[in-house]
Order: structure tokens, then sequence, then C-alpha cells
């Protein structure tokens, strides 16, 4: 890893009551919390401020980052993820007239941007959409009408344009029909073109057709070129420079912007002219409620993790007015707007980010995960996007050293999100206790281990990392018992260390969570406090004590198939779930061999891991088990 | 050795009143550890045997038949201290903590198998 990124010190310089109030910082609600990291990622990716510097800049002046740097960057990502051409030397000419230029106000300010960079941005793919008209008779509606969208003082000459063109379109259409059709691959009669095939034909570069052709073509090229730079004039002259058109004409002039997140949300309606784009833009930016009645509620259309209110006008609590938010946030929708950017995507995978309640951490590990990213796309293994991040994410515990950061941490993924469909979406916590487990380096790497649970002959997959299983929460048990299965009957080597740690591990827990649930919820009882540092000291010591005690067991004969015989009694026992013929078989077995039962060490592990156990008693049963499965095959 | 050693686990409900017997599975372990420390080693294997099998059944009156036959030996001074353990458990047990009782009563006479320990 080449770059290295620092993180945040521990005790940090008190601020003034005027930073604190400017603090970027979560809010305890996740679905904000991820908008605020989204906003951030934002303004890193467009103007390189890390979250520092971002912070930075908004205790000098929050007004011009949000009204005027944030819109920027919002339209500037969203057409770089559309894979449109956008012009990087804005940005710094963004930032020298935002030192330069004295401002009114805040609507000032944006009117400035809005016009001057924003618009100037989607420049060319304004002329792409205005120039996509082909035929002039579409232009209007079934009964002559002009459509609204066309409205504006110069129509005239526009279509004037798009007839020329239209015109020798046709000619080439009516005369060359079979030539087109072999340039442009298609078999059907073409009565019409589309602008992607006009597109076809403006760059073909094909030298077997006829001169006629190239010629007609060629005057296309021209008078396609003649439509885009007409288009680019007016657009420069009437909305960057002078930011002059009037209220009907506004729908012409409308940036073409879209999103299936934010589907028909202010801005993003088509049939919302510029203007209007602008004022809801600005609107939403400050949350001005009584100017759109849209922002007083916070429903499907921004947050799709709610339902909608007039869908489901008996859900009381899904009526969320953005009143009592505004109070505390001031800029809640420019996160909110911000909410898919905290998250990235990753192929075969989908979107995924990291969350924790200290933005400054989630923020750093988001960041990790990115510099992986390529490693984790090119991995054919679905289990490497957990590895990579529960990996950062245990790095940067270590590294950070704090305890409290254990709590509350998430990592929020879904494949799709649209206005329509939510597709698997999943909010996996991490729960304090394994947290503060894995901080162990041994018990870590133990679990960090992918192991075989289902037969060869299965189709789907075999393997079951173990980290994540029990990050999850989820029983390690089933799985190693399956494993050992495995090593009985086909023979598979198996895994004994990384069985041991994750019984013993296993083990501990469930008698930890017994020791609890029988101090009868006494919240603040006196362990209550002691977190789980002791736990970790008694996993050690049970694993040394085990595997020396338990391991004995192996002396029971010298007989490979004998040993393999026991060991699958012991397992059938163990798979019905009883103790009793598990004890009987185990010690019937042991009857005949007199050292091995007064073996001081393996008799008392036997009586206190299984006999007296009533927790745990399997896991300790299978670890008995799998040793006499130890070095089958190399001794 | 480790916090399970100190447990006692309340087992079940005495058939008459209502106190809860208790019972130190450690200390039962001992004790017959102590008790059969002197018995010849393949008497004790033929023992052993015999009660694995009771227990396998889960017949409790056949456990108690062979172990009360096996230590009613009023001359050997040893024995008495396990008749004053029994005295106070003895009962028909529910089936879990019939388990752990015999198989703590098994594992401590093996554990004497070769007349001394084996370290």
């Amino acid at each position: 890893m080449s770059e290295v990124i620092k993180m945040p010190s521990m005790y940090e310089t008190v601020k003034s009551e005027e930073e604190q109030k400017h603090l970027l910082q979560f809010t305890g609600n996740w679905f904000i919390d991820v908008g605020i990291l989204g906003f951030v990622n934002l303004m890193e990716e467009v103007y390189g401020w890390d979250f520092k510097t971002l912070q930075k800049k908004i205790n000098e002046d929050k007004e011009k980052v949000y009204c005027s740097y944030f819109p920027f960057a919002y339209f500037y990502k969203w057409l770089s993820d559309r894979n449109q051409k956008v012009n990087p030397k804005l940005i710094e000419k963004l930032k020298e007239e935002l030192e330069k230029k004295k401002f009114q106000d805040n609507k000032d300010l944006f009117d400035f941007v809005w016009f001057t960079f924003i618009c100037n941005l989607f420049k060319e793919l304004w002329i792409r959409k205005r120039s996509e008209l082909i035929y002039q008779n579409e232009a209007f509606t079934k009964r002559g009408k002009l459509k609204k969208q066309y409205y504006y003082k110069n129509t005239k000459i526009y279509l004037q344009k798009i007839g020329e063109r239209e015109n020798i379109i046709n000619e080439i259409l009516s005369k060359h029909q079979n030539e087109i059709e072999k340039i442009l691959k298609v078999k059907k009669d073409l009565n019409k073109l589309k602008y992607e095939n006009l597109e076809k034909l403006l760059n073909s570069n094909d030298e077997s057709i006829s001169q006629e052709l190239k010629k007609l073509i060629e005057l296309l090229k021209v008078k396609h070129e003649e439509i885009k730079k007409f288009l680019n004039e007016e657009w420069e002259n009437n909305v960057i420079n002078q930011q002059k058109f009037t209220g009907e004409e506004s729908l012409f002039y409308r940036i073409p912007i879209d999103s299936g997140f934010y589907k028909n949300f202010l801005f993003f309606n088509n049939y919302v002219g510029n203007l209007e784009q602008k004022n809801s833009f600005y609107n939403a930016i400050c949350s001005n409620l009584d100017e759109e009645e849209m922002l007083k509620k916070i429903d499907k259309s921004v947050n799709k993790f709610l339902s909608s209110e007039e869908e489901f006008p008996n859900i009381n609590y899904t009526e969320l007015s953005t009143k009592e938010f505004k109070k505390q946030i001031e800029y809640l929708f420019v996160y909110l707007l911000c909410f898919t950017y905290a998250f990235e995507k990753y192929e075969n995978f989908g979107y995924m980010t990291f969350y924790s309640n200290d933005l400054e951490f989630s923020y750093i590990i988001n960041k990790r995960l990115k510099l992986y990213k390529k490693k984790i796309e090119e991995s054919r293994n679905p289990n490497l996007i957990f590895k990579v991040t529960w990996q950062q994410i245990i790095d940067s515990l270590v590294e950070y050293k704090s305890s409290w950061s254990l709590e509350n941490m998430y990592i929020i993924s879904y494949q799709r999100l649209d206005n329509q469909t939510q597709e698997n979406v999943e909010y996996i916590g991490i729960p304090k206790l394994q947290a503060s487990i894995l901080l162990d380096d041994t018990i870590r790497e133990n679990l960090n281990n992918s192991i075989q649970f289902r037969s060869e002959k299965f189709e789907g997959n075999k393997y079951c990392w173990l980290l994540k299983e029990f990050i999850k929460g989820k029983p390690l048990y089933p799985i190693i018992l399956s494993h050992i299965n495995l090593a009985l009957n086909e023979e598979r080597v198996p895994n004994l260390s990384t069985c041991l740690y994750s019984l013993i591990l296993e083990a501990n827990i469930s008698e930890f969570k017994a020791e609890k649930e029988k101090q009868n919820g006494n919240l603040f009882s006196e362990n209550y406090f002691d977190n789980y540092k002791s736990l970790i000291n008694e996993i050690k010591e049970d694993v040394r004590f085990t595997s020396f005690g338990a391991g004995l067991i192996n002396q029971i004969s010298k007989d490979v198939d004998t040993k393999k015989r026991i060991a699958r009694e012991l397992f059938n026992a163990l798979k019905a779930k009883d103790k009793n013929l598990f004890l009987n078989i185990l010690l019937k077995n042991m009857n005949e061999n007199k050292n091995l039962c007064s073996n001081t060490n393996l008799n008392n592990w036997i009586f206190n891991k299984i006999i007296k156990n009533n927790i745990s008693f399997e896991m300790y049963g299978l670890i008995l088990t799998m040793n006499l499965l130890r070095g089958r095959k190399n001794e | 050795m480790n916090k399970s050693e100190q447990e006692y686990v309340v087992y079940w409900q005495k058939v008459v009143g209502n106190e809860s017997l208790r019972i130190d599975l450690k200390k039962l372990k001992d004790t017959v550890h102590n008790v059969f420390r002197n018995e010849s080693d393949n008497y004790k294997q033929k023992l052993v045997y015999n009660l694995l099998e009771t227990v396998k059944n889960h017949d409790q009156s056949r456990f108690f038949y062979i172990l009360l036959k096996t230590i009613n030996k009023p001359k050997e001074e040893n024995f008495k201290e396990l008749w004053d353990m029994l005295k106070g458990s003895y009962d028909v047990m529910p089936r879990e903590a019939f388990i752990n009782f015999a198989y703590s009563i098994i594992i401590g006479i093996m554990a004497t198998y070769g007349g001394k320990e084996n370290e």
C-alpha cells in the first residue's frame, strides 16, 4: 500500500464555540450520517479536500462551501459518473472566481455558480440533447402545437436548421437505402433515422461507398456542425454569459439531468425548466421549507428506506417533517442528496459502505477500502470483499486503540436502489463482544481462514470464511462439525488449529453469555464494566489447557483405523446431541487403556469440560473427536 | 484452575420438601477417587463397564444397585466418606443430573487405575 493515511489523534485541541457549531459530525441517524459521509467523499473527490481541509473551509465560510462549492461538485460528479466529458479546468476557475468576487447574499452566490459554472458543465450534454431532434415535426404535438420544451425566442431558426439537416437525411435515405443499411448494419427498411444512427453515419469511414453518398454525408456533417455551433452560441449567450431568458423559455434550457435514485425529485423532474431547477436546488440546499412544498416531508422520493407517505397514509411514523431536522441540521438536504456517494460500487457485489458512530473513523476506513477496490474486483472470491473490509476495520481498530469505537459498527450494502426497488439491502452490525475478541492477533489469525464445509459434489459454495460468520454472530460449531464430517468421510485433512480456536471461542462465549444471563439482567452488576478483556485471557488459557488435555486422547490406540472408528462413533453421538452416548462410547473405549484413564490431565479435562459442562460440552466433544484424526496421513 | 471448578449446580428439586439439592461433582469425584484407590484394577474395570451399561440405558435403580452393593463394606473406613455423600444426594434424579452424577463417579473410579496416579 503506497498511500499512508494518517489516523486522527485521540486528543484533539478543544474547539472554539463557533467551530463546534459548524463541526461536521454524525447525528445518530444512519441515513443522514451516511449522507454526511457521502458529502465528505464528494468534496474530496472533486476538490481534493480531505476531511480536515473540508472542516476548515466550513469553519471559514460555510455558505461558500454549501451554496457554491457543493452544487458545482454535485453536478460535476453527476456528469463524470455518466461518462460525460467534464472540463477539470472549471474547478480551478471556480476556486479563483470565488476567492475574487464579492456577493450580496447566498442566493447571489448560488446564481453565479449555477449559470457560470454548472450550466457551463452541461453545455455539451445540452447541445447533444437539443440536436437529437431529427425531424422538425417531432417538435410539434399531434394537433400541430409547438411542444413546450421547444418554445424559445429563436425556435424558428433552430427548427429551420433542423429542417435543413432533415432534408439531407431524407435524400440519403431515399437514394442510398442499400448502402445505408450496410453502413448501419440494419436489415429493416429504414424510413426514419434515429440519433444513434445519425452519429454512426457521421463517423463512418467506409471507403467503399459511392461518391455521391460520400458527398451527401459530408454535407450532412456540415449541417450537423452548424446546428451544434448555433446551439453552442445560444447556450453561451443566453445562459452562461447573459443569464437572460424568460420563464417560458426555461424548459428549452433545462439542464438534462435525470436520476433513478431521486426519480422526479425537484430538479430531476423532466418537466421543470432551468430556472425552476436552479431555484429548487437552492431551496433544497438551504432547506427553504416555505418555498418548496415537497421538502416538507421526507419520504420515498429522498429516502428509499422510508415508505411513501402518500402510499401508506396509515403509517404515521413516516411523516417525518423536515422542520424539526432543520433546527439541528442546517443543510439536511445536501446530505440526503449525497447519500449514494457514501457507497462504493464493487463489481459483482454491489454498493457498500462502512458506518460507525464516528464520522472521521468511518471516513478513514472507507478511504482505506477504496485502495483495495481493484484487488477486490479482480478476485473471483465473493468472500474477499468481506475479508478486505474487516481486515481494514480491524487494522484501524488496532491502530486507533479506542475501545469505544468498537460499538456500533456497521456495513451497509445494497445491490440496487431506485424508485421502484430496494434490492439486497444488508445492514450488518458488528457486536462489541465480537469486535473486542477480534482485536487479539492470535485468535483473529486463526479465524481468518476459509474451511471447506460442504462435500466436493456440492455445486454451490463449499467454503466458509469463519471470521465473517463470527462477526455476523453466527455459530461456528455447525460449520466445524461439517468440516470434521468431511474429514471422516471424504478423507479431507482437517484444519485443526482453526477448528480448535473456533470451538473454544464459541464455548467460552456461550459460557460467558450463560453467566450473564444467570445474573438475571442485573445490568450494572460488578461484571458489567469488566468488558471482554478477561474473556480473551480465558480463551487463550483454555486453548493451552485443552490442546494438551484433549491431545492425549490420541494415545487411546496405536491403530489408525481403530481411532477412526472411535472418532466416527463419537461424531455420531455429537450429531445426535447425545451427551450420554458420547461419554459412554468415550469411556468404554478408554476403559481398556489403564494408563490413559488415570492420566490426571486427560481425566480432569474430560470431567471439567464434558461431564460437568452442560453448556458447551458439544464443542469440547468435537475437539476430542478431531484429535483422534490428528496426523492420520503423515504419522 | 478455572471458574467452573467452584461451581455448584442446582440439579433437582427433592421429591419431598422444597429444598433444592445441590451436589458438588468435584467433591464427589474426589471422594470416589479416594475410596477406590486401593481396589484391584480388574475389579474396577469390570465395575466401570457395568456402570457404563446402566447409564447408557438410563437405568438409575440398576446403577445405584450396583454402586451401593460395591460400597457396602462396613469394615472399610474409606467407603464411609462416600456413604455420607450419597446420603445427602440420593434421590430420583432428572436425566441430565443423573448423567452428570453417574459419569463423575465413573471417571473418578477410572482415575484410580494403576494403583497410584499417573502424572
